[in-house]
């Protein structure tokens, strides 16, 4: 049984040529194009929230619409508040780092 | 006739989030296509001519000059960098599904070539060393490329192509219903008299949807198609077998074809002229012309990247060359094909280009036609 790992390493492995750049920077080109596979990934992501709504919408007979309308307030509101802001800190976490740049 | 999207037995059996993945490329794709390049020819002359100008007190000149213009230009970088790592995704995105189920796929093309009895037939040449202008390539970004061949039952060229080639289609535009043998049959009818050719040669077949679309088209009709990579063939094989369509695959070089003169009603070549060099490309449609009958028909498709009316449309278009493995990419495009058609022996009055419309979708495609004189 061949892992998703493995699949992905056998496919990067077999690539060949040298890489051409368009950015006037490696390091943000690099930084470009794990950001476009998160953006590829939010998207599955995405994709798989919609069919755990759809099947919910189906086994308790609401609709689609209804159950994505669904708001919270009071308690629920401020624990999802409260992940939103550890999300926010864990992503922006180098905005906040307090140590200087290092010397070249 | 339908062409993308058919199921066969050796296909990956891609998840419901590795089909996500797929389409978020073509989604992403589709929005780059759609939005965003077609303004790269007004950021050269809001960006990039002026900051050459700045640089060099004179405008951009000659197509290097304004390739350099182009990537003095922030929007233009940003989304050549963009584009870039978006056709990298496509591989990513059908790559995964491919070496994940290859255990199984290959049993399926193995079994599928083994069936007694089977419709289509398999001739690889293990004395062929691919030709390395197009081998030694990543053509198009496709990992290992075209002949990659990781010994016997390799078919991971193969479906990459077709999985790939569908990502990349349905992010460009092309239409799911569209289909390349379909434009060359639906010309055959409009431009030729209908005819109906009973002995068709495909060149450069790759994993062979256009072979299997002219086989399934005509049962009666007999189908060999030729490509250089093993790889490819075994999967076209395969998948011709798995369609219950016959098709006979030949691994064989386009500029030194082992069929006897006047062999063909029909010899066709689909988006092969642009991956090959122009010295490789008159062999090819040398070969064409002899192989075909007198009263024979020969059509050359190709991308409609040709006769792009400015120098900055045309460097722009020839992003692929630099950024994209696409090595012939601009030879292609400024090839004078008439000229190369009547070195092969063809009179000017019997050659004939023609910008057809897709079958499905609002792309177009070129292709150059001669009939052998009777």
């Amino acid at each position: 049984m061949t892992t998703q790992v493995e699949a992905l390493s056998a496919l990067v492995a077999t690539a060949r040529g040298a890489r051409p750049q368009s950015l006037a920077s490696r390091e943000a080109e690099e930084v470009l194009n794990i950001t476009l596979a998160v953006l590829v990934e939010l998207a599955v992501a995405n994709d798989r929230i919609d069919r755990v709504e759809r099947l919910v919408a189906e086994v308790s007979g609401r609709s689609v619409e209804d159950l994505r309308d669904i708001r919270y307030d009071g308690e629920v509101a401020l624990e999802r508040q409260a992940a939103t802001d550890a999300l926010l800190t864990r992503a922006l976490r180098i905005m906040l780092d307090p140590r200087a740049q290092a010397g070249g | 006739m339908k062409v993308r999207d058919l199921q066969h037995a050796v296909l990956p059996r891609s998840s419901a989030e590795e089909q996500s993945r797929q389409g978020a490329v073509v989604a992403l794709r589709r929005f780059l296509n759609r939005h965003v390049r077609p303004r790269n020819v007004a950021v050269f002359d809001t960006e990039a001519a002026p900051a050459f100008a700045a640089a060099h007190g004179r405008q951009p000149q000659s197509p290097t000059e304004i390739q350099q213009a182009f990537l003095m230009s922030p929007s233009y970088r940003l989304w050549s960098a963009t584009n870039r790592a978006a056709q990298e995704m496509i591989w990513v995105s059908v790559g995964e599904p491919i070496y994940r189920d290859l255990d199984r796929m290959t049993e399926a093309a193995r079994d599928l070539a083994a069936t007694p009895g089977k419709l289509g037939s398999l001739a690889l040449d293990p004395t062929y060393d691919p030709s390395p202008e197009v081998a030694g390539v990543d053509i198009h970004l496709q990992p290992g490329g075209y002949a990659m061949d990781r010994g016997d039952n390799d078919i991971v060229a193969g479906a990459l192509y077709e999985l790939g080639g569908n990502v990349f289609s349905f992010g460009q535009g092309i239409g799911r219903g569209d289909s390349k043998a379909g434009v060359v049959l639906r010309l055959l009818d409009e431009h030729f008299g209908g005819v109906r050719p009973k002995r068709i040669l495909d060149i450069g077949c790759s994993a062979g949807a256009a072979s299997a679309a002219y086989a399934a088209n005509d049962p009666e009709a007999e189908v060999h198609a030729i490509d250089i990579g093993a790889g490819m063939l075994r999967y076209a094989h395969a998948r011709a077998e798995s369609l219950g369509v016959g098709v006979h695959f030949h691994q064989m070089d386009a500029s030194a074809l082992t069929f006897e003169d006047d062999s063909f009603d029909l010899v066709v070549s689909h988006n092969l002229m642009h991956e090959i060099g122009a010295e490789k490309r008159r062999a090819m449609l040398r070969e064409a012309r002899r192989v075909v009958r007198p009263g024979g028909i020969v059509i050359h498709q190709d991308i409609a990247i040709r006769g792009l009316p400015t120098l900055v449309q045309q460097v722009e278009r020839d992003w692929d060359t630099h950024f994209n493995g696409e090595a012939h990419w601009n030879t292609y495009q400024n090839a004078d094909l008439v000229a190369d058609m009547t070195a092969a022996g063809f009179t000017e009055a019997e050659i004939v280009e023609h910008d057809l419309p897709a079958i499905h979708g609002a792309n177009r495609w070129y292709a150059i036609s001669a009939t052998k004189p009777a």
